[in-house]
């Protein structure tokens, strides 16, 4: 067993072995389900009116375009299951660092073979496949609607993709915040304002000249996102998405010397 | 660029701790004052001191998990401040107070533990099945190190710096909240250390510093103020007068 995979294996007892991460990954299939259905029954119910005229409704060819499947249900699924993510991946990424350093256990970490860009890789790694699990649990209910509503196998794998980066990235952001302090809230709290700070800046545009809108755009969360949403996979953005995981494990990678200066 | 790169273990071997003018602040409290110091390769070595002296300090920039504020400090010519996964691989490290991962069994945690050192299949098995052993933790090795007692915690502790053979042992108040049976085990299995394998001991209990070391260093308020064979530097009237007890701290026992 190499020091790697001896962490790797004991990061996924840990994560496995909290109730947490089962709480999570059942919390955002209820909720996604929820929200699936809670849309699916009002696009249905606006279909019926607008196809029956015996309650004054409109021929089947009459009803407008723009109401649709795709923006009646997959889209608001889609946008509440991205914020479902931010609001509870902090709950798992928390612990990892954060409850180690309460511990002290990181100090005895730190005397094995286990270099810091080691643990780094083994923790984001454990975390990275704990978000595609997630993603692979709540996909059911975006990929029912995909196939029903016609969109095809490419448009299905570009969401999936698109998911699991929006996930990683959140993940990186929690797990980034989680190496700086010894407190689990405290890690969980500064993950949620980041990210949601982090998911749109729409609302500094009126604080902001257009250029510097632009670049806040180019930025944040949302719009790459919404890219895949839309069933398009854009180099760009996933180059972007795994920038933003490899930024936040450089920063996570410096707690480390810091914590030899001021432990 | 200038940072060097750590010396093979070939001419690195036999080199020792050397502390020049090694000093560590936080804040404005200085823990350690520019120690000069000097431990031989195969030395059974303790470093004594009041609580706070600075003792865990030292211990702490050795295993290069804490940084120098200046001076300077090597083993076996590596540097810990540079190279502390170099100098990691030549230690077995037990801290003053057992940190254990509370929700791994005793015998979990020593597998991983070993892991994490580089062992793997038969040697791993193997080494955990002779520390186990060896600190007589046989009847708890099922058990999570959250439900023991704080001696088994100190003896699981202990037993982890023990699973690799490192050629330094760095120990940090082994013997603390060991009832005296379990004090006596414990000395029996360092005196034991092969004598290829150095030894340096932070302690506050000179009977411990008597019976397993030959050479002493005596810290007070961060700097050194003795050093040299233990016995000599135990019959030092300055030195003992450290660790007496004064009447106030007695009548507050009894």
């Amino acid at each position: 067993m190499t020091p790697l995979l001896a962490l790797v294996r004991r990061e996924l007892a840990a994560l496995f072995g909290s109730p947490i991460a089962y709480a999570v990954l059942v919390g955002v299939c209820v909720v996604t389900a929820i929200f699936f259905f809670e849309h699916l029954q009002l696009y249905n119910q606006m279909l019926f009116s607008f196809s029956s005229t015996s309650i004054g409704g409109v021929n089947a060819d009459e009803i407008p375009d723009s109401f649709n499947l795709w923006d009646a249900v997959f889209f608001p699924v889609m946008e509440v299951l991205a914020i479902t993510f931010i609001g509870v991946i902090p709950l798992v990424t928390m612990r990892v660092f954060a409850e180690e350093r309460a511990r002290g256990t990181d100090e005895l970490l730190f005397t094995t073979h286990l270099t810091p860009f080691r643990i780094i890789i083994a923790k984001f790694g454990v975390t990275f496949a704990f978000v595609i699990a997630m993603v692979a649990v709540s996909f059911i209910y975006p990929a029912t609607a995909i196939i029903r509503g016609g969109l095809g196998a490419q448009h299905l794998s570009a969401v999936f993709i698109g998911l699991t980066l929006h996930g990683i990235a959140v993940a990186s952001i929690g797990l980034m915040c989680s190496a700086f302090t010894s407190s689990q809230l405290v890690a969980s709290v500064t993950a949620w304002v980041i990210a949601f700070v982090w998911w749109d800046f729409g609302w500094m545009h009126p604080l902001s000249s257009e250029g510097t809108a632009a670049i806040l755009d180019a930025l944040a969360l949302h719009p790459r996102y919404s890219g895949f949403a839309a069933g398009s996979v854009s180099l760009a953005d996933i180059v972007y998405f795994i920038a933003l995981a490899l930024v936040a494990m450089a920063i996570a990678r410096l707690s480390f010397d810091l914590r030899r200066i001021q432990p | 660029m200038n940072q060097a790169m750590p010396e093979p273990a070939s001419r690195a071997a036999g080199a020792g701790v050397t502390a020049r003018a090694l000093t560590r602040r936080f804040g404005n409290h200085l823990a350690i004052d520019r120690i000069d110091l000097q431990i031989a390769p195969g030395a059974r070595f303790s470093l004594l001191g009041a609580n706070g002296a600075g003792k865990t300090s030292f211990l702490r920039m050795l295993t290069g998990f804490l940084l120098p504020t200046s001076g300077e400090l090597t083993l076996d010519g590596i540097s810990p401040a540079r190279h502390p996964h170099a100098v990691n691989k030549q230690i077995g490290f037990a801290m003053e107070t057992a940190r254990l991962d509370p929700d791994l069994r005793v015998s979990a945690l020593l597998r991983f533990l070993g892991g994490a050192r580089g062992l793997r299949g038969r040697a791993l098995e193997h080494a955990v099945d002779r520390v186990i052993e060896r600190f007589q933790l046989e009847p708890v090795a099922a058990r999570r190190t959250g439900n023991l007692s704080k001696g088994l915690e100190r003896r699981v502790s202990l037993a982890q710096a023990f699973l690799v053979e490192s050629r330094w042992i760095l120990l940090d108040e082994p013997s603390q909240g060991l009832d005296p049976a379990q004090r006596n085990q414990v000395r029996e299995t360092l005196r034991g250390i092969e004598a290829e394998r150095s030894l340096i001991l932070c302690t506050h209990d000179l009977d411990e510093a008597r019976a397993l070391t030959d050479r002493a260093g005596v810290l007070h308020a961060g700097r050194l103020i003795a050093q040299g064979p233990t016995r000599e530097v135990l019959d030092r009237p300055d030195v003992l007068s450290l660790f007496e007890t004064r009447p106030a701290a007695k009548g507050a026992h009894s």
